[in-house]
C-alpha cells in the first residue's frame, strides 16, 4: 500500500471517528435534555399533586390555605418553554417529546382546574386565563406569531395565565377539555375566560379579546 | 428535507482534507523534510525580479535579496523592468553598479516575458523567482538549496507570510498564509502542489529548458508551469523555513480582484490544458486528490454560502414574521437565562466548530514549523469571522468569469 492510499485510509477513520463523535454528542446532549425534562415535570407533578391534597384537606376553608398555583403557574411556563426548544431540537414525532408534551398537558389541565376552583371558593378578582390550542404539523401558519404574542403577554401581565395546549396530541384529557371548552380545529384558538376566540391576526386584536382590566401589570389579582 | 443537509458532504469532505494534511505531516517523508538541514553545496543561482509599477517596494526587495547569506559570486539578482509608467526604472538605476545586480528594461509584456527575459540572461543552475513587493529573509536561500538534491525535484517553493499586516484583512490574509505554510510543506512531501508562488519559488534551470520557459497561463504563470511540471513527472519541493514576506492587498475590492485572478486562473488551467491530470493515477496524489479537492473547494465554498444566505434570511424572515406587532422594548430584550439546556449545538454546528479549529491548529503549526515572527492573534480572529464570508465572493466572481468567458485585466480589473 502506497503512503498516500494508507494516509487516505487513516485520514478516513478520523473523519468518521469525528463525526461520529459529534452524532453521539449531540444525541448525549439531547438525551440530557429529555433527562432534565423529566426531573423537572416529575417535581411540577408533585408539587401540582401536593397543592392538590392541600386544598381537598381544607376543603371546608379553603381560601385559608397558604396554597399558592401563581409559583407553578410560572414553573410551567418555563417547563413549557424547555419542551417547546427540545420538540425543536429532537422533532416533534419523538416518542420522548410526545411522552413529556402529554405529561406536561395533564399538569397544565390540573393547574388550570385547581386555579378555578380556588378562585370559585375564594371570590376575590377572576384571574385573567387564556387557553391556547396549537398545531406544529404544518397546518397552522399563524402558531408561531401567537405563541410569541402570547409569551409577550404572559411576560408583560404576570397575573395573565396561559395554558398551552398541541391541539393534536392523542391524550384522551385533553380530547376531554377539548370536548368541554368547545374548541373548533381551526387554529391557532384560544379560550380567554371561557369564551372561544379563533385566529391569529395581531398583539392588538389578541388584546381586544380580553375583558376590561383583565390585563393588569399588577399582581393583586392573582389568587391567594 | 432541511437544506443544511446539503452541506454535511461537504464538512465531511473537508474534514477528511484536513485530516490527511494532519497524517502526511506526521509520516515519514514531512518529518525527513523538516529535519533537513542547509547544505554545504552553493551552486550559482539567479533570482529573476519582474517589475511592473513597483517604485515603491523594489529597493527593499532587491536589498533583501542583497542581505541573503550566500556567496556573492554564485548569487546573481536580475531586476527585470517590464515597461513600467511609474518611478520603478528611477528606483533599480541605483542597483545599476552592483556588481550581483544586472538590470532589464523591456517594454511590457506581462509577468512571464519579464521572466523569461531574465532567464535568458543567466547561465545559472537555478532559477529564482522573486515579485518585487515582497521580501526574503537573510537564510532563505540556505533552506531552498538542499531541496534540490534529488535530481527529479524541478522547483523548490518557499514559506509566505504577510509583510507588516495593518488592518484586519491583512491579517486575515496573514493567517490564511501561514495556513498555506502547514498545508504546502505536508502535501509537498508526498509531491501534491500545484503552484510555485511568484514569491520566492526556485526552479532547476535545465527543466525550465526543458519545458520551455514560462507561458501567459490565464495570468497565473506559476500556476502553469507549476502543472507543466508535474504533468512531465518532476516533483516540487518545500522549505518550510525559507521565510517570505509579500504585500497583501490592503482593501477588500483589491483582495477579491486578485484572488478573482487566482481562482479564474486554476479553474482555466486546470479545466483547460490540464485537464487531463484530473482523476489521473499516474500523477499520484495531485490528480487523485489534490485537484478534484481544489475543484470540490470551489463549489462547497460557493454551496455553503448561499446556504448560510438562506438560513440567515429565512431565519430573520421568521424572526421579523413572528414580532410583528410586538412592541420593540420586548423584542430587543433578551429573555430566558444562560442555561446549558438551550446550547445552540447541532450536528453541523459542531462539524463547522471541528473544521475551524483545525484550521486554526494549523495556522499555529505553520508559525512553529516555519518560526515566522509576529504575534497570530488578530489574524486568528480575522481567519475565524470574515475568511468564511470573504471567500465566496471571489469563488463567485472567478466562477462566473470562466462560466461566461469573461477576461480581466490583471491591473484595472
Amino acid at each position: 500500500m502506497t503512503l498516500v492510499a494508507r494516509n487516505a485510509l487513516i485520514a478516513l477513520a478520523i473523519t468518521l471517528a469525528l463525526a461520529g463523535t459529534v452524532a453521539y454528542a449531540i444525541s448525549y446532549l439531547n438525551n440530557a435534555r429529555v433527562a432534565e425534562l423529566s426531573t423537572v415535570e416529575d417535581q411540577l407533578s408533585i408539587d401540582i399533586l401536593s397543592l392538590d391534597t392541600q386544598f381537598s384537606l381544607l376543603e371546608a376553608a379553603p381560601c385559608d390555605s397558604s396554597a399558592s398555583s401563581t409559583t407553578l403557574t410560572g414553573e410551567l411556563a418555563n417547563m413549557g418553554d424547555r419542551l417547546s426548544y427540545a420538540e425543536g431540537q429532537l422533532g416533534s414525532d419523538n416518542a420522548q417529546v410526545i411522552r413529556l408534551k402529554e405529561q406536561y398537558s395533564l399538569l397544565e389541565i390540573r393547574d388550570y382546574l385547581i386555579t378555578k376552583q380556588l378562585s370559585a371558593a375564594c371570590g376575590g378578582p377572576k384571574p385573567a386565563t387564556v387557553l391556547y390550542f396549537y398545531s406544529n404539523a404544518g397546518d397552522c401558519s399563524d402558531c408561531d406569531k401567537a405563541g410569541y404574542a402570547l409569551s409577550y403577554l404572559r411576560d408583560t401581565y404576570p397575573s395573565l395565565r396561559v395554558y398551552s395546549f398541541d391541539y393534536n396530541l392523542d391524550l384522551g384529557a385533553l380530547k376531554t377539555f377539548i370536548t368541554i371548552t368547545k374548541v373548533r380545529k381551526s387554529l391557532p384558538a384560544f379560550v380567554i375566560n371561557g369564551k372561544q376566540y379563533y385566529g391569529f391576526t395581531s398583539l392588538t386584536d389578541l388584546e381586544k379579546q380580553f375583558p376590561k382590566g383583565a390585563l393588569s401589570t399588577s399582581t393583586n389579582a392573582t389568587l391567594r | 428535507m432541511s437544506p443544511e443537509v446539503l452541506a454535511y458532504p461537504f464538512l465531511f469532505i473537508a474534514i477528511f482534507f484536513e485530516a490527511f494534511v494532519l497524517v502526511t505531516l506526521l509520516s515519514k517523508p514531512a518529518r525527513a523534510a523538516r529535519a533537513r538541514v542547509p547544505g554545504a553545496t552553493e551552486p550559482s543561482i539567479a533570482v529573476i525580479v519582474p517589475c511592473y509599477n513597483e517604485e515603491a517596494t523594489v529597493v527593499g526587495t532587491c536589498e533583501s535579496l542583497l542581505a541573503l547569506k550566500y556567496p556573492s559570486d554564485k548569487l546573481e539578482i536580475v531586476l527585470v523592468n517590464d515597461g513600467s509608467t511609474d518611478g520603478t526604472a528611477a528606483a533599480i538605476a541605483r542597483f545599476a553598479d552592483h556588481p550581483q545586480v544586472h538590470i532589464i528594461t523591456k517594454a511590457n509584456g506581462g509577468k512571464h516575458t519579464a521572466l523569461n527575459a531574465g532567464i535568458a540572461t543567466t547561465s545559472a543552475e537555478f532559477i529564482g523567482c522573486l515579485d518585487a513587493d515582497s521580501f526574503v529573509e537573510s537564510d532563505a536561500l540556505k533552506e531552498i538549496i538542499p531541496c534540490f538534491d534529488d535530481p527529479m525535484v524541478a522547483a523548490v517553493t518557499g514559506a509566505m507570510s504577510v509583510h507588516k499586516p495593518g488592518n484586519m484583512l491583512q491579517h486575515m490574509q496573514n493567517a490564511e498564509y501561514i495556513f498555506g505554510i502547514t498545508y504546502r510543506h505536508s502535501i509537498a512531501s508526498i509531491n501534491g502542489l500545484y503552484v510555485t508562488p511568484g514569491p520566492f519559488s526556485f526552479y532547476r534551470r535545465s527543466t525550465i529548458k526543458e519545458l520551455g520557459g514560462f507561458r501567459y497561463g490565464h495570468q497565473t504563470e506559476d500556476m502553469e508551469m507549476a502543472l507543466r511540471i508535474q504533468q512531465a513527472g518532476y516533483g516540487i519541493e518545500n522549505a518550510p523555513r525559507a521565510r517570505v514576506y509579500t504585500k497583501a492587498p490592503h482593501s477588500l475590492w483589491m483582495l477579491i480582484k486578485q484572488r478573482t485572478r487566482w481562482t479564474t486562473g486554476f479553474m482555466r488551467n486546470v479545466l483547460g490544458e490540464y485537464r487531463g491530470l484530473i482523476g489521473a493515477r499516474k500523477h499520484g496524489v495531485l490528480g487523485v486528490l489534490m485537484l478534484p479537492s481544489a475543484l470540490v473547494a470551489v463549489g462547497s465554498g460557493i454551496l455553503l454560502f448561499f446556504l448560510m444566505l438562506y438560513e440567515l434570511g429565512h431565519s430573520l424572515t421568521q424572526t421579523i414574521l413572528i414580532r410583528t406587532g410586538v412592541p420593540l422594548s420586548y423584542v430587543f430584550t433578551p429573555h430566558g437565562t444562560i442555561d446549558w439546556f438551550y446550547l445552540p449545538i447541532d450536528f453541523m454546528v459542531l462539524l463547522g466548530v471541528a473544521t475551524l479549529a483545525t484550521s486554526l491548529a494549523f495556522i499555529a503549526l505553520g508559525k512553529r514549523i516555519s518560526k515566522t515572527p509576529g504575534a497570530i492573534a488578530l489574524g486568528l480572529v480575522s481567519y475565524t469571522f470574515l475568511y468564511g464570508l470573504i471567500a465566496p465572493l471571489w469563488l463567485l466572481r472567478a466562477t462566473a468569469d470562466v462560466t461566461f468567458g469573461k477576461r480581466r485585466n490583471w491591473r484595472s480589473s
